[in-house]
């Protein structure tokens, strides 16, 4: 629909009507007439520097940069003209006067800019007869290649580094035809080694330490899958030739991310091919691991899981999931727990308080609960805890860019003194832990705080009065009573005030969402309900026990004193997470399961291992941290492991055989998708959507009503505080990260890294 | 780190001297860089921290100014210009001479430490060429004998004395001369406020203050048909004018001494013989748009020059010339110099305010206009030297008595340096529309050593060149435009007929290329190519195919670059390309036909 002020203005002959402050190459593009450019950016401050969009405009006396001109009605614009092309091929001509023309070796031939603009204009002979400038390659990381000669100074790196990431680790050196892009560190770069750089370079000027010169861009296969690593959910494209990932990158920005990567994203993945990866599975005998076939080694698991079962009751076994398998995975695992075993000893490490977020907005809990795009969208952003930058890096970038684009404020309060800082309208720095009493004092309570920080919260709070639109943003440092403190606070504010909660890893939020919980059931039904214990118990053909389970702590605690006799771990490091003395706590056990990518310090206490398949080698779905699905893609199959999902499959018709529970008859996780959109509330997604490759979003409703509880045990909350350079206990095989001197201390696998 | 008290007390001065405290990073490092020879690492670290900056910021901008160095230099940091007038008038011997004397090139150290050398871009010295400075002090009209001298003395520790006057613009009169802002050049102490004062000095400024409403001031210049000396010859009144009335920012009055167009020389002695009529002509500026705050861009060379402005104006505070409530009216206004590091493209005006921000100079883009969003984002007026110079006489006789002097809608006088073969270079001050012929022939005595006429650059190296049939013309703005070249910043540089044309193309192309700031690509590989391609021309490489692209190249510059240095060097390029293209032909044979005299040889 044509606004009022809309601007009507002519391109080649034809009218087109672009809101007011549109620039003539955004509303020729609009028409399908693609105006060359290099510098141009869209997102990224202005430059006008490249030359290569320069149009005919009426009544101006000289050819204008349409990446600069602001449609004007009446405007009269020419792009196709003699004198245009003229321009166009002048400015490629100056611009590969120097250029080294090396692309059958480039990295980037095939899919550079530059190439192919060359060709489009003819401009691919040069009548340079002088010498060219020379320059050596520079290794400025592992990460990060820079080649001079190749280089065409749009400055889009500088701009994306500075504007983009905030980290401001590229300049120009020298001045002229001298110029050059620059590291911070004089010869190498100190940053977040996020590679946007990489992927914004037009040319083959800067380019990806892991793939350089591997292959040609013709030589592969492209897969469009989600991230494995932080909560945010990222799109990015693996590049795969013969089952082996060469790069990873988002340069078809898909998804919200868009553009968007942070180091894990697009050099997190050679944990796929480590050399440590498990290939077959294991089985204990005479007190070692060693390896079995798949179908011995799930038989013996099966049959002695069911002995268990038989010996000491279905209580007597727990399971511990995974916030990096698949929803179907995830949903299947619940379903062996509940309906297979019945029992609700079943959890997994929670980074986030979501539950208790959808208890406390009830009805409205999918309305006042914001996709990464509506965070950009926000006015005003109050984050509360966590790091973004280094724990949730594109709910910081969204922030950052609704900050540069569209100038909205952000407010926050921490106990760190974290980088987003200086983004910030006001910060409120809060003792270590301190964020939670902060919401407290919000909400009206009688907690007592250090009278400076009192008075900044206040200040902050009539700031926020002022607000029409606030999305609060908190981390694990709010769980419990304090996420509904903090809702009361929302609801207190007078504009609409909106949330996301921040997990740690790719599929915290499917986990939760799934009922890998002891007291919830997918969907966020609570034990208590017994219509949502009737539904499931139809679905998975078994009556549901509404005892609650124990929690992964209590789990390892009845271990210790003997209750529980069996736990089931899948894609999960529990004696890393949750800091416990292995053998004292699992050594009493008779049996313990475990599927996993590495021998973890879990699975080396395992008396079976089942080598699981990595996120890159399997579709589903995950769900990221502000609820949005997505499907994940196979990219190959690296090491020829099964997934999670086949495992516990084949691990539930073994169980059937020893009368344990039915056998699943999902044969695909899309199978398993489409029961999850039938029986999880909130799920009933656009499968269309989906499989286009967007992000639908949950409409997660809690039913818990009066039985919610905003008591979350102690501890049972809690992040993992990774950095951009960790990844939990799989960041301890991303060689390409733990290479880059920014990661901190060299870290081995066998010297056991933090998780 | 641990400063000379000095420096510390320089550093906190500039520190606190600016709305933003990044505009202090270039002073910063030059001042820096004068106490210790270069700029350290640990200095950068310094200075860095100061200011608030990362350190990347600071070596990217630093990397930008030509001035700027992370290598110690020597003792004595001498460096000769070889750009068009000095080269006219020997400058290339001259460098060779000292080459050979210290046994160094280009950037080179001696051994002990002494003496360095740099081959330079003009220097402001053009009507006292050959020119060279030894740190901060210019030697002009330089012979080998001279030159000489000036090392024994420097290398047994004396200091060689000055050329006096400094600028060496001060020479006999011309009848046909109408001094208005040059009216005190040569008068004993004339950069004194008293000296002024007697004069008429601040007269105009009491006028503009006290009997007329800022309307007024600006109606007076318009009526002037006072047109920017800059070089585009805007209407200064109109330029006053489009400033908006209401601001919520503060507005700046931002003068341009970062005079660096080759052939021009006028603002360093407007500034060192006449600084309180600059002060005045900027206070004039400020009530005429309602600023409070000038600022004084100077480039780096001009350092004696920035001193003599800096004690003008602190005469000025005293005498309540400049601060609050000036001369009772109720008017305040406040006004520092800056000094720039070495760098044409900073005369360009967005990039002026870049650089007074701190930052690499590089051009902005327009729209917004300076006079809506200028520096610091605020509205300001840019103006050069000599128009806000012209200001206080303006203001004191009237914007019809100015009008009268000049043509037709060129108001006024101007400066014009007239170097290269000339026998009386010199700066003179001529009412606009004075006679090309007549400046040449007459008042800068016509020829040197009775040669012929060749060329003539009328305004600065960056406009078309005439050929001696086409000197009958008017010296204004819009006669010279018709002629089919630009009057310019009024450097005008003649050129004999032993000069060989492909050579000043040659020299005009490095100049460009040295001083492109790199930001867009026409510019940026246009000027390199050319360079290059005139380079291998004129040392024997030439071939037939490059001539037409000589032009061609020139010509996909023009009108399509970021800003107008780009014009600048196409445009000079395609005039000689065209006017003498038979010269370039001569060259095919691969032998440079012309063997220009050798001014100095010539006293050797
Ligand atoms: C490359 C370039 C260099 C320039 N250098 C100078 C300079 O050194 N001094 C100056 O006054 N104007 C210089 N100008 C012109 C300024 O941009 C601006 O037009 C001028 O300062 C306006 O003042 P005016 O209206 O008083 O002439 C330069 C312009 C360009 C494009
Ligand atoms: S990798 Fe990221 S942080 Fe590092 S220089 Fe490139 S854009 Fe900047
Ligand atoms: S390295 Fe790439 S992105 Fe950066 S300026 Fe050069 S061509 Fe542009
Ligand atoms: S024309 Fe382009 S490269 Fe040249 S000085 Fe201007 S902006 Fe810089
Ligand atoms: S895209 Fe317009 S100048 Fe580069």
């Amino acid at each position: 629909m044509a606004d009022s002020k809309d601007v009507t203005l002519k391109i080649d002959d034809r009218d087109v009507t672009v809101p007011p402050g549109t620039l003539v190459i955004e509303a020729a593009r609009r028409m399908g007439i693609e105006v060359p450019s290099f510098c141009y950016y869209p997102g990224l401050s202005l430059q006008a520097a490249c030359r290569m969009c320069l149009v005919e405009v009426e009544r101006a006396p000289k050819l204008q940069t349409a990446c600069t001109l602001v449609a004007m009605p009446g405007m009269v614009v020419r792009t196709n003209t003699e004198q245009v092309h003229q321009a166009r091929k002048a400015m490629l001509e100056f611009l590969l006067a120097n250029h080294p023309l090396d692309c059958p070796v480039c990295d980037k031939g095939g899919e550079c800019e530059l190439q192919d603009m060359a060709f489009t204009y003819g401009a691919d002979k040069s009548r340079f007869a002088e010498e060219k400038r020379h320059r050596p390659e520079r290794k400025w990381s592992e990460a990060v290649y820079y080649d001079a000669p190749r280089c065409i100074l749009c400055f889009r790196c500088v701009r994306v580094c500075d504007e983009g990431m905030d980290v401001k680790a590229l300049g120009v050196g020298q001045r002229g035809s001298q110029s050059v892009i620059i590291p911070n560190g004089e010869d190498h770069l100190d940053c977040e080694e996020c590679g946007m750089c990489i992927d914004i370079c037009p040319v083959g000027a800067l380019t990806s330490g892991t793939y350089r010169y591997k292959t040609r861009p013709w030589e592969m296969k492209y897969v469009s899958t989600v991230c494995a690593h932080c909560s945010n959910g990222c799109k990015t494209t693996l590049s795969v030739r013969n089952n082996e990932i060469l790069r990873a990158n988002n340069r078809d920005l898909s998804g919200f991310n868009k553009e968007f990567l942070c180091v894990k994203g697009r050099f997190g993945f050679d944990f796929t091919s480590h050399p440590e990866r498990l290939k077959l599975p294991l089985v204990r005998r005479n007190g070692h691991l060693e390896p079995a076939s798949w179908e011995d080694a799930i038989a013996e698991a099966s049959r002695r899981l069911a002995e268990v079962h038989k010996a000491s009751g279905a209580d007597s076994i727990g399971f511990i999931g995974s916030n990096r398998t698949t929803n179907e995975e995830n949903y299947l695992l619940g379903r062996i727990a509940r309906a297979s075993i019945g029992t609700n000893n079943l959890d997994h490490h929670r980074t986030a308080d979501y539950p208790s977020l959808i208890a406390a907005l009830g009805e409205k809990a999918a309305a006042a609960t914001v996709t990464m795009t509506q965070l950009y969208e926000a006015d005003a952003v109050l984050l509360i805890g966590d790091d973004p930058t280094q724990q949730n890096p594109l709910v910081a970038w969204q922030i950052r860019a609704a900050i540069r684009h569209r100038g909205s404020r952000l407010y926050v309060i921490n106990a760190k003194s974290i980088k987003l800082r200086r983004k910030a309208r006001e910060f409120v720095e809060v003792s270590q832990g301190g964020e939670a009493a902060a919401v407290s004092w919000l909400s009206g309570s009688d907690e007592t705080l250090d009278p400076g920080v009192a008075e900044s919260l206040s200040a902050l709070k009539s700031a926020l009065e002022k607000e029409n639109n606030v999305v609060v943003v908190f981390g694990a440092e709010l769980t419990g009573a304090a996420v509904r403190d903090l809702v009361k606070f929302g609801a207190s504010l007078p504009g609409q005030t909106r949330y996301m909660a921040l997990g740690d890893y790719a599929n915290s939020r499917g986990a939760s969402d799934m009922g890998l919980l002891p007291h919830l059931l997918p969907g966020y039904a609570p034990l208590a309900d017994v219509k949502a214990r009737e539904k499931f118990g139809k679905v998975w053909g078994a009556k549901l026990t509404n005892k609650p389970g124990l929690d992964a702590r209590g789990m390892l605690a009845a271990a210790t004193s003997g209750k529980l006799r069996a736990l089931y771990v899948v894609g999960a490091n529990p004696v890393k997470t949750f800091g416990v003395n292995a053998n004292e706590r699992l050594g009493k056990l008779d049996l313990l399961i475990v599927h996993d990518l590495f021998l973890t310090e879990t699975a080396k206490l395992a008396d079976i291992v089942l080598p699981a398949a990595a996120a890159y080698e399997k579709d589903g779905s995950v769900t990221n941290t502000a609820g949005e699905v997505q499907l994940v893609r196979k990219g190959g199959d690296v090491m020829g492991t099964r997934s999670d999902f086949d495992i516990l499959r084949i691990f539930s018709h073994q169980l059937a055989e020893h009368g344990l529970g039915q056998a699943i008859r999902l044969r695909t996780p899309e199978a398993a998708f489409d029961e999850i959109r039938q029986s999880v509330a909130g799920y009933d997604l656009s499968m269309a959507a989906l499989l286009l490759g967007e992000a639908e979003r949950t409409s997660p409703i809690s039913t818990a009503g009066g039985q919610a509880k905003f008591d979350a045990p102690v501890g049972a909350i809690f992040s993992a505080h990774d950095t951009l350079f960790a990844s939990g206990s799989l960041g301890r095989y991303c060689t390409t990260i733990l290479s880059l001197p920014e990661a901190g201390p060299k870290t081995t696998p066998e010297a056991g890294a933090h998780s | 780190m641990n400063l000379p008290p000095q420096l510390e007390a320089k550093f906190q001065t500039l520190e606190n001297r600016y709305p933003v405290k990044r505009s202090a990073l270039i002073p910063m490092l030059l001042y820096a860089q004068d106490q210790l020879g270069y700029v350290s690492d640990d200095m950068i670290g310094e200075i860095a921290r100061r200011l608030g900056l990362n350190t990347l910021q600071v070596t990217e901008t630093m990397a930008y100014y030509s001035m700027l160095r992370r290598q110690r230099a020597g003792k004595y940091h001498v460096q000769v210009c070889t750009n068009v007038s000095c080269m006219l008038r020997g400058g290339n011997n001259l460098y060779e001479f000292v080459q050979k004397k210290l046994e160094i090139g280009h950037k080179q150290t001696t051994a002990d430490g002494v003496f360095s050398l740099e081959e330079v871009e003009c220097l402001g010295a053009c009507t006292g060429a050959p020119a060279m400075q030894v740190n901060y002090d210019f030697y002009e009209n330089l012979t080998t004998e001279r030159a000489t001298q000036i090392f024994e003395a420097l290398e047994a520790g004396r200091k060689p004395g000055t050329s006096a006057p400094i600028s060496g613009s001060v020479k006999p009169r011309h009848p046909a001369e109408v001094p208005v802002i040059s009216r005190l050049f040569g008068v004993k102490d004339s950069h004194k406020l008293d000296v002024y004062v007697a004069h008429d000095g601040y007269k105009g400024m009491e006028r503009a203050l006290k009997e007329l409403t800022p309307d007024q001031v600006i109606e007076e210049v318009k009526k002037s048909n006072l047109r920017g000396r800059g070089g585009a010859g805007f209407p200064t009144g109109m330029k006053w004018s489009f400033v908006p009335k209401e601001s919520a920012k503060p507005k700046y009055i931002l003068c341009n001494a970062d005079e660096s167009e080759p052939g021009t020389c006028k603002d360093r002695p407007l500034m060192e013989m006449m600084p309180h009529q600059l002060i005045e002509g900027i206070v004039i500026a400020g009530r005429a748009v309602g600023s409070h705050q000038g600022y004084i861009y100077i480039r780096g060379e001009y350092r004696y020059v920035l001193d003599i402005m800096d004690g003008a104006i602190a005469e000025a505070y005293k005498a309540g010339y400049l601060g609050r409530n000036i001369l009772g009216s109720g008017f305040d206004f406040d006004l520092v110099t800056h000094t720039g590091a070495g760098a044409y493209e900073c005369g360009e005006e967005s990039a002026l305010m870049e650089s007074l921000e701190g930052k690499r100079g590089y051009p902005r883009i327009r729209p917004p206009f300076p006079a809506v969003v200028g520096l610091y984002g605020s509205p300001t007026v840019i103006n050069n030297v000599e128009t806000l110079s012209s200001a206080p006489e303006i203001l004191r006789r009237g914007g019809e008595w100015y009008a009268g002097i000049g043509s037709p809608k060129n108001g006024g006088t101007r400066l014009f340096c007239i170097s290269g073969h000339v026998n009386k270079p010199g700066i003179y001050e001529l009412p606009m529309g004075f006679s090309l012929r007549q400046m040449i022939e007459d008042v800068a005595g016509g020829m040197l050593n009775g040669k012929k006429l060749k060329a003539v650059i009328p305004g600065g190296s960056s406009c078309p060149l005439l050929t001696a049939d086409e000197i009958d013309v008017a010296m204004d703005y819009d006669s010279v435009a018709k002629a089919g070249s630009m009057l310019g910043s009024g450097g005008l540089v003649v050129i004999d007929e032993d000069t060989c044309m492909v050579d000043l193309a040659r020299r005009i192309m490095h100049f460009y290329a040295h001083e492109s700031c790199g930001w867009c690509i026409p510019c940026r590989e246009g000027t390199g190519w050319l360079r290059k391609m005139l380079d291998r021309f004129h040392a024997g490489g030439a071939r037939a195919e490059d001539i037409p692209m000589v032009s061609e190249l020139a010509k996909n510059m023009l009108g399509k670059t970021f800003c107008p240095l780009g014009d600048a060097a196409a445009m000079p390029i395609i005039s000689i390309a065209k006017k003498w293209r038979h010269e370039f032909e001569q060259h095919l044979s691969g032998k440079c036909p012309y063997k220009p005299a050798d001014v100095l040889a010539a006293v050797r």
